[in-house]
């Protein structure tokens, strides 16, 4: 017999009185009157910063304003223009090591938490936690209240159907002494971009 | 009457300002929490349905673990299935000897730390690197860890300076946090960028979907798949759930309860491997768990997240830190968990608590903790743990207080006992007078008094 069959069999042996599943329907989820301003407000207490990017504003030169000193800025995104790494065409994930500025895309934030549903949808994931700051693109239109609402629509990308991450803020650890530090093994900073459609 | 947990925790105790940090550290951390908790109105419903979920799923867990298998097959992930810590540590091994890696990097996962993986691969030449900051630290000190969320809390700052100025080249004296966690990190994505294969454990595992859950803040987990060329996720049978309305409810309350935070900064779904990498392994642990779920007093505790909140509010974990435990998992839960694995190894935990409940009340699953506790006490005797001299204390109560005669005559001549030196009686030949006087005992009973209508 197989170890699966092995433990199944043992597990279904010893299991002794069963449950039935709960409804979940009737979960009385936060909701804000304005997720919009919550998931602002979210953002910036996980140690992210948030731009309400307007109408017509040029994002390459909003992000080269953001970051005048960084050389290395990669991206698949088609409106960056003055990406110098394109996660789609390195040789090796390690090679996007050294990025000063990652551009990537969200699909949608949440007001709770400030997660945003980030799939992958790019050869080398590595973009999104290897460079030392991180850009969010993210319509502001595009918000839920809460991680019941964001389960319910989450999707993969049908090309790179393999992963997929909710981020909220950048990379911390409080593991020396319970001092909060940002920029543990990921980005340092996080920046989001609310785009206006 | 000491157990193996209180004399460990006269050690930790020796440095009074350090248990007190400790002490302080976690009740803060139980008060974020419960920010945390009040900020949302529906936290009790979400427990309940936590509880319900967890019950749910793991009763039918033998339908589910099938329809994870199934899904994540269909991903195209390689499924294994170990029935104990030593087959798993030979399937990992089998993995990493089949794709010729010498070094992995490894998210923290305390499955691993259960089946004492690590010991196991180096043994057979490979390197290991723990890339959690807290378990990066202890490994770099051979250390194990002191909490499961936190794993090198029993460490200050200073000691994690002198430490990297040894391991790591840091600079004499700097003993900033964020001077050391940025040189951690630069040693790190060396690390990273360097590795063969990357190991991560699993928070969930979803049947519906096949998709191994994993939650971090440093990002750790993501650095650990996103370069090497080989993903192994190691996850216990208890932690595959349903679905994704079934994770929103444990994704909401996992960080909340166990750090105070709203969410941990990523909440990351493996499916399969990247498109650049080696088909992802998956391997389902069992180790005892299949025997567990028959227990008819204990089989909820299989409903832990492993959060860590029932040690953070913990009065005697506060105060005794997680070392003064056998087992590896320490606190409420690892008392717990500690008598299902192995009782005559870990009873000397299960004098570690104060009953007061404080754990089961805050736990998200409502696993009852301190319910359980209290029945492996009752059940010492059939495991030969008891202790003697309490033992023979119970019978000798039972016979004194079983009957008015007796009892009479012993409250009558207790004053007696005044007049013992109070050297002798508050020495250690009296183990009732350790870490307290003892009392004077009043020269009327309650019984003559009342007869004499002194008390009304």
């Amino acid at each position: 017999m197989s170890n699966k069959d092995d433990i199944l069999k043992r597990y279904r042996a010893n299991v002794r009185e069963k449950y039935d599943m709960p409804d979940l329907s009737d979960i009385r989820a936060i909701t804000y009157p304005d997720p919009l301003v919550q998931f602002i407000k979210m953002t910036e207490s996980v140690g992210g910063h948030v731009i309400e990017v307007k109408e017509g504003q040029d994002l390459n030169q909003l992000i080269r304003e953001l970051y005048p000193e960084a050389k290395e800025i990669a991206s698949n995104l088609p409106e960056v223009t003055i990406a110098t790494r394109n996660p789609d065409t390195v040789g090796r994930a390690r090679d996007l090591n050294g990025t000063d500025v990652g551009i990537i895309r969200g699909q949608f934030g949440v007001a709770e938490n400030a997660c945003i549903w980030i799939p992958q949808t790019m050869k080398e994931k590595a973009v999104c936690f290897i460079s030392e700051n991180l850009i969010i693109l993210l319509p502001k239109s595009q918000i839920v209240n809460n991680m019941h609402e964001a389960y319910k629509r989450i999707e993969f990308d049908k090309t790179y159907d393999g992963y997929g991450t909710f981020i909220s803020g950048p990379s911390k650890t409080a593991d020396i002494a319970q001092v909060l530090v940002m920029g543990a093994q990921a980005a340092r900073s996080a920046t989001v971009l609310l785009l206006p459609e | 009457m000491s157990t193996s947990h209180s004399i460990a925790a006269k050690e930790f105790l020796k440095n009074q300002t350090y248990a007190k940090w400790h002490d302080a550290t976690f009740w803060a951390v139980r008060s974020k929490r419960d920010n945390m908790a009040h900020g949302l109105e529906e936290w009790e419903q979400l427990r309940e349905k936590a509880s319900a979920i967890k019950r749910h799923t793991i009763t039918h867990l033998d339908e589910y673990l099938d329809q994870f298998a199934t899904n994540a097959e269909k991903n195209g992930c390689i499924v294994h299935w170990a029935k104990d810590a030593n087959e798993f540590n030979e399937i990992v091994y089998g993995i990493l000897k089949n794709h010729n890696v010498k070094k992995i990097v490894k998210s923290k996962s305390m499955l691993t730390e259960e089946c004492e993986m690590n010991p196991y691969l180096e043994s057979h030449g490979i390197e290991v690197v723990e890339t959690d900051l807290g378990e990066r630290i202890i490994q770099l000190k051979g250390q194990k860890p002191s909490h499961i969320v936190m794993p090198a809390i029993h460490l200050n700052h200073d000691d994690v300076g002198e430490l990297f100025e040894e391991k790591l080249g840091s600079e004499k004296g700097n003993h900033d946090p964020t001077y050391l966690t940025y040189v951690a990190r630069l040693s790190l994505r060396n690390e990273f960028l360097t590795a063969d294969a990357g190991m991560t454990g699993g928070n969930f595992g979803i049947a519906e979907t096949g998709d191994i859950v994993v939650c971090t803040n440093e990002g750790n987990a993501d650095m650990s798949t996103s370069c090497p060329k080989l993903h192994i996720a190691a996850i216990g049978l208890e932690k595959i759930i349903p679905n994704y309305d079934c994770l929103a409810v444990f994704q909401r309350m996992l960080c909340r309860a166990g750090t105070g935070q709203p969410t941990t900064t990523f909440t990351s779904h493996f499916r399969k491997a990247r498109p650049t990498a080696q088909p992802m392994h998956i391997v389902l642990v069992d180790n005892g768990r299949s025997e567990w779920i028959g227990n008819p007093d204990h089989w909820e505790a299989l409903k832990c997240i492993r959060c860590g909140s029932c040690m953070n509010t913990c009065p005697v974990y506060r105060r005794s830190g997680g070392y003064s435990y056998s087992y590896f998992i320490p606190g409420p839960i690892g008392i717990n968990l500690g008598m299902l694995r192995d009782p005559e190894k870990h009873s000397g935990n299960v004098s570690a608590c104060t009953l007061c409940n404080s754990c089961q009340t805050l736990c998200p699953a409502k696993v009852n903790l301190g319910d359980q506790i209290y029945l492996w006490r009752q059940q010492l005797d059939d495991f030969g743990t008891a202790n003697p001299q309490k033992k023979l204390m119970c019978k000798a109560m039972s016979t004194l207080f079983g009957s008015s005669a007796i009892y009479n005559a012993a409250t009558a001549m207790a004053p007696l006992a005044n007049w013992v030196p109070s050297p002798l009686m508050n020495s250690g030949l009296n183990p009732w007078a350790e870490g307290h006087k003892m009392m004077e005992f009043p020269k009327d009973t309650f019984h003559s008094l009342w007869k004499k209508g002194k008390v009304k």
